[in-house]
This record gives C-alpha cells, structure tokens and sequence, in this order.
C-alpha cells in the first residue's frame, strides 16, 4: 500500500515491536498487562470458554431412559460419538449448509457491493442529499431484528404487501415472496437491508481517510469520476471489504433469526431451513441439548475453517497480527 | 438432586481450574417435607391434602408460570384467600416457548413450583424431569372432572396435573357470509366438501376453510375423532399409530380437497390470513370451544357475524368429538412447596371461584363446576347472537372421546409433523406420506431414547 | 447531522463548474438507496397509526386512526410493562455497554502496547470467541449462570454482555494507531507509574476508539433476544426485544397483538435512532479501517 493517512502512518509505527523497554525496566511492566486483562480474562473463560467446553462435553452425552418404564425419567449418559454419527447422518444438516450457501451467496456480495457503491456514492464530489441520505441507509441498522424480520413479511405476504398491490392493480398477479425461487432473495434481503448501512458507513470512513490530492492528479490527468473509483478508491479500501466481508460471512453462517420469523408465513421455511434453525429446533423443540451441542461444534468448525481460509486468500490484513 | 451430578462437577471443576470462581453448591432445597396448609379453606376448593396434618404458619411464596388472561385474576384470588401462601405468576411465552424454558429451567433447578402445560406436552414434562406425581395431593378431585378430562393429566395410575381448560372440538363459521352465500354449516365431513365447493363456485376469493401445515394438535384430533390412536400405551410397550388407517382417511380428505383448491393452503393467523380474515374471505375454522376469543383478536370487526356449530361427523348421526388444546397446571420438580402448589392448582381449576373467573376471561373450564356454571353465562364477543352457545358446548363436552393418549415425545412428532407437512405441500406430495415420515421418526426416536416401542 | 466523519487530509475540490447533469445520477441512485432503507421504517410508522382492525382491512400504506389508543393499550399492557422493558434495555444496553467498553479499552491497550508472555495466543483465542454461534452458549451459560444462584437476574443478562471479542480487537487496533509508544516512555520517565500510564495518558487518547466501542456494544445488546430470552423468565425484566415476543407468540388461545408489536417497534426504533444521529459525531468507525491499512 502506497498512502497513508495520519492513523494509518501511525498503526505502521506502532505496530512494530514496541520499543526495546530494557533501558527502562521491564520488570515493571510484567505485571501491567496481566492486570489489565484480567477482567477480559476472567470473563472470556466464564462466558465463553467454560460454555465451549460444556458444550463439546454435552456433544458427547445423550438423554436416555436408564430405569426402562413407559414414563421413566430420562438420564444424561455418555454416548460417545452417537450425536455426531446422527448429525452427519441427516440430509438435513448438509441441505441446511446448502441453503445457507444459496442465501450467503446473495446476502454477501450484495451487502458489501451496495455498501461500496453508496460509498462511492456519498464520497463523489458531486452527489447531493449526502447527509440524509446516509442517515437514511445507517437506520435499519437500528431496528432490531426479530421487528425487520415482521415487517419485511407484512412487505411480502400477499394481501398485506404494497408489491403485490401494485402489480395487482397494473393487471398481475401478487408477488410470491416467500416461494421458491423469489425465497432465497426475499429472506437475503432483510439481511442486506439491515447490514448495508453499518457497512457503508466502515468502507466510506475508510475512504475518506485517503489523502484527496490523489485523486486531484488523476483528475488533471484526465480519469473521470467513474475510473478513480474503480481504479484507485477501490483498490485502496480493500482491507476495509475484507473486514466487512469476513463479518458478513460469520453473520451469514449463522443466520437464524429472519427466517425463523417468517418460518410460519411460507411453506417453504422449514424448522431446519438453515443448520442454526435446526440446532435451535434440538435443543429447545426437542429437548435434545446434547445432539444439538454435537451440531454446533460441527457448525463452529466450519465457521473456523471458513474463515481461515479467507483469511488465508487475503494474507491476513484484516486482524493486523503482529507476530 | 436434581440436575444430573455429571453436569454440576464438570462445570465445578472447569470454572475451578479456567477462571477459580467458587460457584455455589446447589441446595437441593426441602422438597416435598409435610407442610400442608389449610389456609385456602376459607375460599371451600374441594382439595383434600393427603397428609392433612401440619398447618404451615410461616409465610412461604410460590412461583407459577403460565400464559393466558384468566392467570392474574386467579392469583389475584388465591392470594387474597391465602395471606401466608404467596404465589407470583409470570408469562414465560405461549405453549411452546414456556415448555421449552421449563425443560431448561427444571434442569438447572429453576423451575417455578407450577406452571402451566399443554396436554399434549404434558408426557414430555414428565420423562423431561420436569412434572411431578402428584396423585398424594390431588386424587381428591377426581370427582371434580369428567372421566375424559381428567384422563388427560394421569399416566399409569399417576396423576401429573389438574386441567385447566379443555377444548372439545366444534366449528366455528362465518354465519353472515354463509348466509349471503346461500350455505348451510356441514355437519359432515361429506357436506363440508360440498359446501367448500359451493364458497369456491359463488366467490373465487373465499375459501370454506384453511388447511395449515403447521396445526399438529388440530391434525390429531381429526385423526382421532376418525377413531386413530397416534400413541398407546400397555403396560411398558408403546404402540405408535401416526399413520394408522383413520389418520390416513383424514389426511386423504384434506388432500382432496387441496387438490381441488377447494381450501386455501396457509399457516393461521399470519398476516396473511388475519387480512382474509377480517374481509370475510376465510369462512369457517373447525377448531376447538376456545376459538371464538382467537378469532375475534384477529378480527374484531367480525364480531356479531360468526357462530358455532357441532364438528362435522364422518358418519351422519354421530357425536364423536375429539380434544385440541387445553391445558393443565403440574408440579415441578423444582417446587420446594410441592403440596402448596398443588393446593393452589387445585383451587384455581376445580373451584366455583376459579371457575367464574374463567368464564369471565373466555375460556371454558375443564371442571364438571365450571361447566354447569358456563351454560348460565353470557356467548361470547364474537358471537353474542348465539344465545344457546354455552348450552350447547356443555352438551358437546360430554361426548368428547375420553382416553387420549399422548406420547413421551409429542415435540419431536409436532416439529416433524409441521416440517413433513410444509414439504407434501411445497413440493406437491401426498400428505398421507408426510404422516409416514412422522411416524418413522417418532419411533425411531423413542427406541433410541430407550422406550419399547412398535410401530 | 452535519459533521460526522472526519475532514478529508486535505480540502475536497469543489470544481462548481461540472456540477451539472453527470452529477444528478449519483445522487438519485443514492436517493433509491435511502428510499430503500426508510420505507420498511415508514411502514411501521403508518402501521402503528392502524387499530387492531384496520392493521388488516385498509390499504398497506394509508394511515389509520388508532395511534393514541395503540400507545394507550401499550402502556396500559401487563400492567405498564413496556415502560419496564424500555428501562430494562437502557439498563442492559448502557450498563453492559459502558463496562465493556473499560474491560475492551484495559485489554486492548494491553494488548497493544506491552509484550508479554502469551499475547498472540490470548488476542487470537479472544478474537475467536467471534466465531462461536451465540446460541450454542446460550444454554451452557444459563445452566452456569444458574448454577452460582445468578439465572433470571439483572445480571445474567449484563455479565456476558460485557465480554465484546469485537470490542478488545477494536481497542487494541485504535490503541496502536493512538497511543504512540514515545509519549508512554516519556510518562513513564517522569516516573508515572503503570496505572497512571493508563489512566492519565492512554485513556484520554484512547476516547474516540472508546465511544465507538460503547455505541456499538449498545447497539448489539438492544438488539440482542437469545440471551435474555434464555436468561430470563420474568417479564418485568425483559429487554425491548423480548417483550416485543411475546406480544406476538402468544400460546394457543390467543391471538398474537400484531398492533402492540408493532406500535412497541415503532416506539422503541425511535429513541434509538434519535441517540444514533446525536452520537454519529464521535461514531468514529475510521479506526477499524485504519487499522486496517498496514
């Protein structure tokens, strides 16, 4: 990368190896750090560590009656890999992953190609409406997500929907939504609509810490607004698509709450639509906490490799590690 | 003890060694010692605790969950009645989420003292850990409840819970829409296909009746009312019977009558069907005695112009009714004042008290007191022109089939059922083959639970 | 609204001149794009102007006459409980919001600034509680949680609120980019001690990158359901979203009270995004990106 803003110079600063602190004491410093993130600590490991743990222990176990009797209380005994044999075994685990794919496939790139085009959009010096029309984009974000999730299916049933009305009135017929093939863009689209403005507003910031006499030169060289931002804005907010788009890939993976919310609205939402949805229906439906423990570390593992391999594809820019 | 031992020392032992917090041993607390009060006598439930002895003085409170308008005034009233029994009540969600955080809640030890269960979920609970036997407390009031009533909530000679209401299966139709339309309400299953023919010939945006994929319990009170048995139980064995040869005849006649475009195809009160709804094009539900308050939440415009009638027969002339919904309050296995909860279950369900207070709030009473106290109140909102509405749900009531039987794991056959049914109707297929896909998962899943089963 | 992202290096050109018809396109597809974004939320507030009735008998779009009775029977719900649940996210989202934001800022700023035994290994395994679905933890933690005598309390909600995995990463990013090594050495040489390194240099640079971290996290905890659904069997001390819930999942026998959810969606988006455009001042999103330019 060849320009720097003023943070961007000082990340490269810092982000060396501090300075050789043995002129000054490094006995002092040995605690400092300990200290500091001892409350981080101690949360992470209640929070999340003990639950992972649990959670791996729980894949392991299995609720089954031990004293026989047509009422008898279940007992948790160990199964060993019984819960993972019965995930891997079920098509609708992997025709969950498949449909995940379909709606990551949508959801994603549309995320984060609105997202840069409205960020473009804003940073061109000619475009007007600048300040209401990012507010508007960054609200959805505010709504949470069960009421978007309502609201887009009041937008897509039939008889509530202004689409269908509309169509209805020109002569068509209403808009089915919430069927096969228009689904997957239906339900993709309230991820986009809620993930857009969050987004916009990370690529644009990234944008506006570029120094402008870049692209007061290309201007004097004749580039039009159109060809500074595919070739020079746009190569130099990368690192801030990569991020975005590793965020939009662990959200996606684990999408459950949009569908499960327009879930009683179509026939074509099942209780398994999406690998989460599926936990979900095991462990609270079903009562069947250990076989949805085995699905979830299945599930954290592919969300891991996932994301390693991204990170992988683009050289780890995204986490800075310094090591 | 009640949460498995296994669970606690792992998580001693990890938070020990990952974070050194000192977590709190469970006190396992005084389950079930003979404090039995008498307290409530002045308010007459006809609750005979079993002991009968010590008279509780020092001030305890209960925790009880449950959903529906009838809840606070019923603790409203037992409270009042009982100064040194306290009890709370909380709406921890509809049927299906507040069982699903009782199964949480029990295994943890949090569970409140009562809480209220669906009937059908009412098995569940019990192999889940979550209700207690409480015959000790309540056998009582057998008396108090018809025999079909009262079978809902004893299991083998155990009784696990005092009904609250029942819901004996009526239909509830769109009298001024039939009118205008020239129909009469079916009292077969033959003219209800009739008539759903004749809504579709005289207006092309009505529909007699939606069939909805996602009602498990209204699929199996057809069944049942067809004479299908979806869950037996003889001694230890299981017999499960989902796609038994009634519950196919049922599911061949709503496939009938979808393939006709004969009834709409659409989950209930979405958007989607409030909308048809509230413009008259959803003409009739043939659901349970609870359905007029539904309806009219969904609709309250549409008060006045909708009335009930007996279910539709398979054979003319017969009275066969089956059973959907209802509930009843259990015990927990978290209750540390296990015969003051069921006193206080038992007060609000099988009291003249209790019974008034339901019928002021709508719902029809599962107590034999509460249903003669029914014929003399007023129809409700949604049909204050039917004046023999009562009279006529107490004679429905009685011929209600008595011994249902639900199974250990009815949430796994409703979530398969619900998901079976959506695919036959996404995908075009039979719904008598959803039925078969059901009944192989729940016997799979119980002879993997470790029931003996055939089926 | 005016000035919320920081002022470009150097000024923009103006170039008054092309100001003309090329710029019209840009502006009306970004105009399409807010459109996109504001007629859901204007759909809510149409809807909440519908009685009961209306909701599902008048046209989508127009409004109805129910708005003052829809706010009445919210209010009067349960005995006043949305007014519980509005004071319960400001309490879950503020507090939870506010501590995360001094646990993110003290690891971050350790993170970042000292090297020590384990670093890399405890900034990768914080950064990859990321990875983990919220709703497999969701039981274990409430089995814990209930376990040391906390599930259904305040603070079952509000502890594992605090841990953000996001928000160390992002204080450590911004720590990097604000804190240059050189002012630290020269505290620490007029004899600061390592606290006072803390307190008196690191977090007064450290500020933007904090009040980004407290927005965020306060907006991820208002919108969160799982965890206070799981934690919590209370209803007076629910947060927005679940009590938004069970307006509409009623049990059977019920109908779900389409216009109280809507009418509390309506009501509870709008001092959120009041809060938001007042903040998006200090709302300094730059430094995840700045950190990203090495």
């Amino acid at each position: 990368m060849t320009t720097n803003s003023g943070v961007s110079t000082a990340v490269r600063a810092t982000e060396l190896r501090p300075l050789p602190r043995a002129r000054n004491g490094r006995r002092r410093n040995t605690f400092a750090p300990y200290v500091l993130l001892s409350p981080a600590l101690l949360l992470y490991a209640v929070f999340l560590l003990i639950p992972i743990g649990y959670a791996i222990y729980l894949s392991f176990q299995g609720l089954r009656l031990v004293a026989g009797g047509a009422f008898g209380k279940r007992q948790q005994v160990f199964v060993g890999f019984d819960n993972y044999h019965t995930t891997l075994a079920d098509p609708e685990f992997y025709s969950g992953f498949g449909r995940l794919a379909i709606y990551g496939l949508i959801a994603v790139p549309v995320t984060l190609g609105l997202a840069l085009l409205f960020a473009l959009l804003i940073d061109h010096p000619k475009t007007r409406a600048k300040s209401f029309s990012r507010t508007a984009i960054f609200i959805p974000y505010a709504v949470p997500g069960v009421v978007a999730s309502l609201l887009w299916g009041f937008m897509y049933l039939p008889s509530t929907s202004p689409f269908s009305y509309i169509s209805k009135t020109m002569g068509g017929g209403s808009i089915p939504f919430l069927n096969l093939p228009l689904l997957f863009p239906s339900v993709a689209n309230i991820a986009i609509w809620g993930g857009v403005g969050f987004n916009m507003i990370i690529i644009y910031t990234a944008l506006r810490a570029v120094p402008a006499d870049i692209y007061e030169s290309a201007r004097i060289d004749g580039a039009s607004e159109w060809q500074i931002a595919l070739r020079i804005k746009i190569p130099l907010v990368a690192p801030a698509l990569v991020l975005t788009g590793l965020f939009s890939l662990i959200g996606t993976l684990q999408v459950y709450g949009e569908p499960t919310t327009l879930s009683p609205m179509t026939a074509d939402i099942t209780q398994t639509w999406v690998p989460l949805m599926k936990i979900y229906r095991d462990a609270f439906t079903r009562d069947d906490l250990p076989l949805a423990s085995a699905a979830s570390v299945l599930l954290a593992l592919g969300i891991v490799v996932v994301s390693v391999l991204l990170l992988l594809a683009t050289q780890r820019r995204a986490f800075g590690g310094n090591s | 003890m009640t949460p498995p031992l296994d669970r606690r020392q792992f998580l001693l032992g990890a938070s020990a060694i990952a974070a050194g917090s000192v977590l709190a041993a469970c006190s396992s607390g005084s389950k079930g010692t003979a404090a039995t009060s008498a307290g409530a006598a002045a308010s007459g439930p006809s609750v005979a605790p079993a002991s009968g002895g010590a008279v509780t003085t020092e001030k305890i409170s209960l925790n009880y969950w449950a959903w529906g308008t009838p809840q606070d005034p019923f603790v409203a009233a037992w409270n009042k009645a009982n100064p040194n029994i306290q009890v709370k009540h909380t709406d921890a969600g509809g049927g299906t989420d507040s069982s699903a955080k009782l199964l949480t809640a029990a295994r943890a030890g949090d569970a409140p003292d009562a809480a209220l269960v669906e009937y059908t979920t009412l098995p569940a609970m019990i192999v889940g850990n979550v209700a207690t036997d409480i015959t000790q407390y309540v056998s009582s009031l057998k008396g108090s409840f018809s025999e079909g009533t009262w079978g809902q909530t004893t299991f083998n000679g155990a009784i696990y819970g005092v009904p609250q209401d029942v819901g004996p299966m009526v239909l509830v139709y769109n009298e001024a829409r039939f009118t205008q339309l020239g129909v009469k309400p079916p009292t077969t299953w033959a003219e209800f296909a009739t008539v759903a023919e004749q809504v579709r010939k005289a207006d092309k945006n009505t529909y007699l009746a939606t069939f909805s994929p996602a009602e498990f319990g209204n699929f199996a009170g057809l069944s049942q009312q067809a004479g299908g048995q979806w869950w037996k139980v003889d001694g230890e064995n299981w017999t499960v019977g989902i796609n038994d040869d009634a519950s196919l005849k049922v599911a061949d006649f709503w496939q009938d009558l979808i393939d006709r475009d004969l009834v709409s195809v659409e989950a209930l009160f979405t958007p989607e069907y409030n909308k048809q709804l509230n413009a008259g094009q959803i003409l009739s539900w043939p659901s349970a005695l609870w359905a007029p308050g539904v309806i009219y939440g969904a609709a309250p415009s549409q008060a006045g112009k909708w009335a009930m009638s007996r279910f539709p027969q398979w054979t003319a002339g017969d009275d066969k009714v089956a059973y959907q919904g209802g509930s009843a309050v259990v015990v927990t296995s978290s209750a540390k004042h296990p015969a003051e909860a069921a006193q206080f279950a038992a007060f609000i369900n099988s009291s003249a008290a209790g019974a008034q207070i339901q019928l002021s709030t709508g719902q029809y009473p599962a107590s034999v007191v509460g249903q003669q106290a029914a014929i003399k109140s007023a129809p409700p909102v949604l049909m204050p022109q039917q004046k023999d509405f009562w009279k006529l749900a107490s004679e429905i009531s009685a011929q209600t089939i008595p011994s249902i039987s639900w199974g250990p794991n009815v949430n796994v056959a409703s979530s398969t059922f619900q998901d079976a049914m959506k695919a036959a109707i996404a995908n075009k297929t039979k719904l008598r083959d959803a039925l078969a896909v059901t009944q192989k998962a729940v016997v799979a899943d119980m002879a993997k639970t470790g029931f003996k089963v055939t089926g | 609204m005016t000035t919320t992202v920081p002022t470009r290096p150097a000024a923009a050109p103006a170039l008054p001149a092309e100001r003309t018809s090329r710029g019209s396109l840009p502006t009306v597809i970004l105009l399409v794009g807010a459109l996109y974004c504001l007629v859901p939320v204007a759909w809510v507030i149409v809807a909440s102007t519908k009685t009961p009735g209306e909701l599902f008998s008048t046209f989508t779009f127009a409004p109805g006459s129910g708005l003052f009775g829809n706010i009445g029977d919210l209010f009067d719900y349960g005995n006043g409980q949305f007014l519980h649940w509005a004071l319960n996210s400001l309490l879950y989202s503020g507090g939870g919001s506010a501590l995360s934001m001094l646990v993110s800022t003290m690891a971050g700023f350790a993170l970042a600034k000292y090297e020590f035994r384990g670093r890399n290994l405890i900034f990768f395994s914080i950064l990859g509680g990321v990875l983990i679905p919220g709703i497999t933890l969701a039981v274990p933690q409430y089995l814990l949680l209930s376990d040391i005598g906390l599930a259904g309390t305040y603070w079952s909600v509000l502890l594992p609120s605090i841990i953000s995995p996001f928000g160390i990463y992002l204080s450590r990013v911004y720590a990097m980019a604000s804190v240059p090594a050189e002012t630290i050495e020269a505290a620490r040489i007029d004899g600061a001690g390592e606290f006072r390194v803390f307190t008196g240099v690191a977090i007064p640079m450290m500020i933007p990158g904090m009040v980004t971290v407290f927005m965020l996290q306060f907006v991820g905890i208002w919108n969160n359901f799982l965890l206070p659904f799981i934690m919590l069997s209370d209803q007076n001390k629910y947060p927005l979203t679940v009590g938004l819930y069970t307006l509409l999942a009623k049990g059977s026998g019920e109908a779900s009270l389409y216009s109280l959810a809507i009418t509390g969606s309506m009501l509870s988006i709008i001092p959120l995004v009041a809060l938001m455009l007042v903040l998006q001042r200090f709302w300094k999103l730059d430094l995840i990106s700045g950190g990203l330019k090495g």
